[in-house]
This record gives structure tokens, sequence and C-alpha cells, in this order.
């Protein structure tokens, strides 16, 4: 058996997992913009912090200031989180660049990032390049032996970073060298509306997805677990919510306080039948009040 | 701790304003999507006018349309538009003489008040030198102009123009990055016009913005039908159900109260991401 799985630090989420994630691997956490990766990585990191753990996140999406202020409303403390900034400069285009590699981007702590967006230096803006970055993460591991790493998003990096011609030999040697250096790594991948798998999917040990939908009442947010290699794992879409606390997974999150909060809870289980007849044979099953899933019947166990 | 009110950028369309819980947060970049017809040069519009209201500047970079043609298509609405400055960078007619360089061009342009927009001189002297518009042009530009005024609020019309006119001559996605990057530092809160993007492709605008608006406008039953979704707005609740749009004499109207009809919803979810 595997030793001690990785705990995600998303409700629900672990028990999809069978426990949570295999350490020392790389995982995609996959979806369509605005499904909650970022957030779904960063709740990885800060259940990390939390035990501990040295915790790296590099952002290549979003400048750190802007992360940390969106995460605020979660009330969560990222202070102990390690952020690396690989966020683009402003490319300068002028007829004589001056490219000065060396320019000094440090690791931080969340808790030190200013609420300015970073300027670009006007003497030397930098090449973030696949390479660059690929060599600061070996670095880094060697100087702080980190436990979790999140990269946000690759995808980014694949689009920016890398030249187009390269882009999936770097893109797998990237995700080569993070399992190389045996950290437990999140990389979150944006998917268009409609999607083919990608490199990324193949070389990942596992692959979490982030859905979104719209039904009658509003809108649906919903979990998979489409890939899980050396571990069982949850087959099937469950219902996930953001709420003030971050991300939950819903329909298992029920199943264990379903006492906390009955009344509401079993109206939202019934809200579970419309997205996995949606989800699986996809929809055309408007009207047809689909069947009642496992899900909404975990009471049956308990009895009155 | 979330953003009040007075931080947040409003975009003068009330209905849109509840949508996004108040408004878009200050200093970032947010995309506007939709296809021909839905509505979304008056939507950039009403927000850059909204900051003209506010006693802020506010500056239009005009891709798809010539200034003097928005001006009127706006005054229609009867609104006083004067105050919205305006960066024409609408391709002018190629005189296929001798090119010039891109350093060159961002010293040629010029920003004039809306309400000066109007064929003159300046657009003859532009045709002669009839030079490419990059995005590569448009930052350097940008640079030149954010030097003398402070502006708060941008709008780009369109980005999806801007990209296709320069294809050919850069990466243009590093480009639209860079671009945007250089938006942000310069604490402006801007609005990037796009069409409808591919569902089967990653549009680099779309994923580095912190928001996307997409305006939806399709035939049901034999008329025209049109919402409006939030697609994403990183650190912000938001409303997550389409909402019925107007576009009406005076401008767009979103009534946030109101659930769609079930026949648009039916067009809606067979459409894109909603198809899951």
């Amino acid at each position: 058996m595997i030793k001690e799985k990785v705990k995600t630090g998303v409700p629900g989420l672990d028990e999809m997992l069978e426990g949570g994630l295999i350490p020392g691997r790389t995982y995609v956490v996959s979806g369509t913009s605005g499904t909650g990766k970022t957030t779904l990585a960063l709740q990885f990191l800060l259940e990390g912090s939390k035990q501990g753990e040295r915790v790296l996140y590099v952002s290549l999406d979003e400048p750190p200031n802007e992360v940390r202020r969106n995460m605020m409303s979660y009330g969560w403390d990222l202070s102990r989180i390690q952020v690396f900034d690989a966020t683009a400069d402003v490319m300068s285009y002028d007829k004589t660049p001056v490219r000065d590699v060396s320019t000094e981007r440090k690791v931080v702590y969340f808790g030190d990032v200013k609420d300015e967006i970073r300027k670009t230096s006007e003497k030397s803006p930098m090449d973030m390049t696949v390479n660059t970055l690929q060599e600061l993460v070996k670095q880094e591991m060697k100087v702080r032996r980190y436990s979790r790493i999140v990269i946000d998003s690759l995808s980014s990096l694949r689009h920016f970073y890398i030249r187009t011609s390269e882009e999936n030999a770097s893109t797998i040697s990237f995700i080569r060298v993070l399992s190389d250096i045996g950290v437990t790594s999140l990389v979150t991948v944006q998917l268009p509306e409609i999607s083919k798998p990608d490199v990324e999917a193949h070389m990942a040990r596992g692959e979490i997805r982030l859905h979104k939908w719209i039904n009658g009442r509003g809108l649906m947010r919903g979990v998979t677990i489409e890939k899980y290699r050396g571990s069982s794992h949850d087959h099937r879409l469950r219902l996930m919510k953001i709420s003030s606390e971050g991300i939950v997974i819903k329909s298992l999150a029920v199943r264990q306080t379903k006492t906390e909060e009955d009344g509401a809870d079993t109206k939202q289980e019934a809200a579970a039948n419309a997205p996995e007849t949606i989800a699986e044979p996809p929809p055309s099953n408007a009207g047809a009040p689909g069947p009642v899933p496992d899900s909404s019947k975990p009471p049956e166990g308990g009895g009155p | 701790m979330k953003y009040d009110d007075a931080q947040r950028v409003s975009i003068g369309i009330p209905g849109l304003d509840k949508m996004l819980d108040g408004g878009l947060l200050p200093g970032r970049p947010y995309v506007v999507s939709g296809t021909t017809g839905s509505g979304k040069t008056i939507l950039s519009v009403q927000f850059l006018q909204q900051g003209v209201k506010q006693g802020e500047r506010a500056l239009l970079v005009a891709i798809d349309e010539p200034p003097a043609e928005i001006r009127e298509n706006v005054r229609a609405m009867g609104w006083d538009v004067g105050k919205i400055r305006i960066l024409d960078v609408h391709p002018a007619a190629k005189a296929y003489s001798k090119r010039v360089s891109l350093v060159e061009v961002a010293a040629q342009r010029s920003v004039s008040a809306l309400m000066e927009a109007g064929p003159d001189a300046k657009a003859e002297a532009m045709k002669k030198a009839s030079p490419d518009i990059s995005i590569q042009s448009l930052q350097l530009m940008l640079k030149q102009e954010l030097q003398e005024v402070k502006y708060s609020r941008v709008v780009i019309d369109s980005l999806t123009s801007l990209k296709k006119l320069s294809e050919m001559m850069e990466d243009t996605d590093t480009s639209i990055l860079s671009l945007l990057r250089f938006l942000s530092e310069a604490s402006l809160t801007s609005l990037v016009v796009t069409d409808l993007p591919d569902p089967t492709q990653l549009e680099p605008e779309i994923f580095i913005c912190r928001g996307e608006i997409r305006l939806h406008k399709r035939m049901v039953g034999g008329r025209t039908d049109r919402c409006v979704t939030i697609e994403k707005f990183r650190g912000s609740a938001h409303d997550t159900l389409p909402r019925p749009m107007r576009l009406t004499e005076t401008g767009m109207i979103i009534d946030a109260g109101k659930k769609i009809p079930k026949a648009s919803l039916r067009e809606l979810q067979a459409f894109t991401q909603y198809a899951r």
C-alpha cells in the first residue's frame, strides 16, 4: 500500500480521492474559466501551511497582490504561503531592449507581498521563460524543501513562456522536473469550452476537473476525478460550491455533516439529480426529473 | 475583507453593476465579449461615460469604427459624450507608399476629445503615412499618452480587430499579455472588447483578464433575444444567472431581478460550456 496520502484540504475532495493525493506526484486541476482552479489550488497550499509544511505558489496568471486580495473574502491566512511572482513584465519595444535575465525576483511570503502591482523595471524587464522558471523551481527546492507546490497556471506557461515549436516538449519537461524533485504538486490548466486532452493530461498522475453549467436553478458547479494513477477514486460527478469558506464538495460534505443543517441540505441534495443526469448522458433531459441518485439517500443508513 | 462599494468601479448600467456585486475591481483588465450587434460598444461607451460623470478621465481606443461614426451613433442616444477622449487607431486607407516605423507611429497618432472627432487634416496626414497598427504600437502610443494625461478608465474596441491587424507582425499572445499588464501597472480599469470566443480555442485575453461579461444575442421564436452573463469575475461574488438585456434609445438596460424565459435558457444551454 502507498504511504500516507496528502490531504487537499478541500472538504469532500479527499473522500473522492480515497484519502488524498499520493505524495511526490504531479496532478492537474483543470476547468474552464471561473470554475475555481486557483481557489482549489490555494486551499491545497493552505492545508499544508496549517500543518507547518513549506509550500510554494508560483503565480503566472495573476499578480500576487491581486491573488491575495481575492482570497481575503474567504478569511484565509495566506501569510505563511510562499509565493513566486512569475507574471510577465510589460515588454519594452525600444530598439535596444535591455534583457537582463539576472534581475532579482525572489520567493517571498504572501504576507510580504505589496498591495500594489509590481511595476516593470524601466531598465531591465525580465524575460521569464520556461527554462528560467524550471531552474528557479529546482534551486528553490534545494534550498527550502517544499512539500507542496502549485503552478498557476500551466496554460499561461504554455502560451506565453514557451516558444510554440517547443510547446509540448517543454511542458512535458516541466512536469517531469516537478516529479523528479519529488514534490506533491498541483498544476492548473485552463480548458477551452470544448476541449480535447493535451499533453499535461497524459503526463500528470491524476486530474481533478472542475465544471460549471447552468440549469433552471442557476449556475451549478461540480467536480470529477478524471484520472488517478495508483489509487481507487470516486467516479461520479459531485456537486460543489464556492462558499464564503472556499470550495466545499457538497454531496459528500452533506453525508458527513448531515445533522448540521438538515432542512437546507435536503433541498440541495435534490438538486444533485439534475447535474448527474445532464452530465453523463448529455442534455436532452429537459423536464424529466432524473432518477434519485445515491447521493440523495445517505440518511437511509442512519435511520430515524 | 471585501471591496466595498466605494472602491468598486461602476459601469453605469445599474443592472450590470448589481450583477457584479457593485462593479468592477479597480486597476484590472476585463473582457466584454459578444457577437456583432450584441451591444459591446454601447456597454463600453456607457462605462466610459460613467467615469466622466464621476470626474475621471476616460479613453476610448477606437479600432473598429472611425471616431466620427461612434460619436454619431451614441449621440442618437442623447448622451453627451464630448468629454470621453479618443485615440483614433482606425486603420487609414493604405497609401502603399513608404512605411513608417512603429516608434514613429506612436508620435503621430494623437488623442482628441470625442467632441472634436471628425475628418480633418490629421486624417489626411495619416493617410500619407499609413502606418501599420499593431498591439505593440498601441502599447507605445498609450505609454506616451499616459505620460500626459492621467486616465482611470480605458476601452479597447476591439481587441479582435487589433489582433487581426497585428497577426502577421508579432507574437500576439505575448503582446496581449504585455498590453494588459501595462494597463494594470498604470492603475487603469480596462474593458477589452472581443468577439465571442471560439469554444474550441483558448483565447489568451479571456484567461488573462480578471473577468468576462458576455453579451448574448440570438433568435428565439422569431425575435431577437438578448441576455447577459458574467462568465468569470475574480475576487468578487457575482450573479451567476443569465439576465435579460434590452438595447433602448437611451442605452443598455439590464434587469438583474428577472430570469430569462425558458425558451431562451434552452437556447443558451445548447451553446458552449452550458451544454455540459
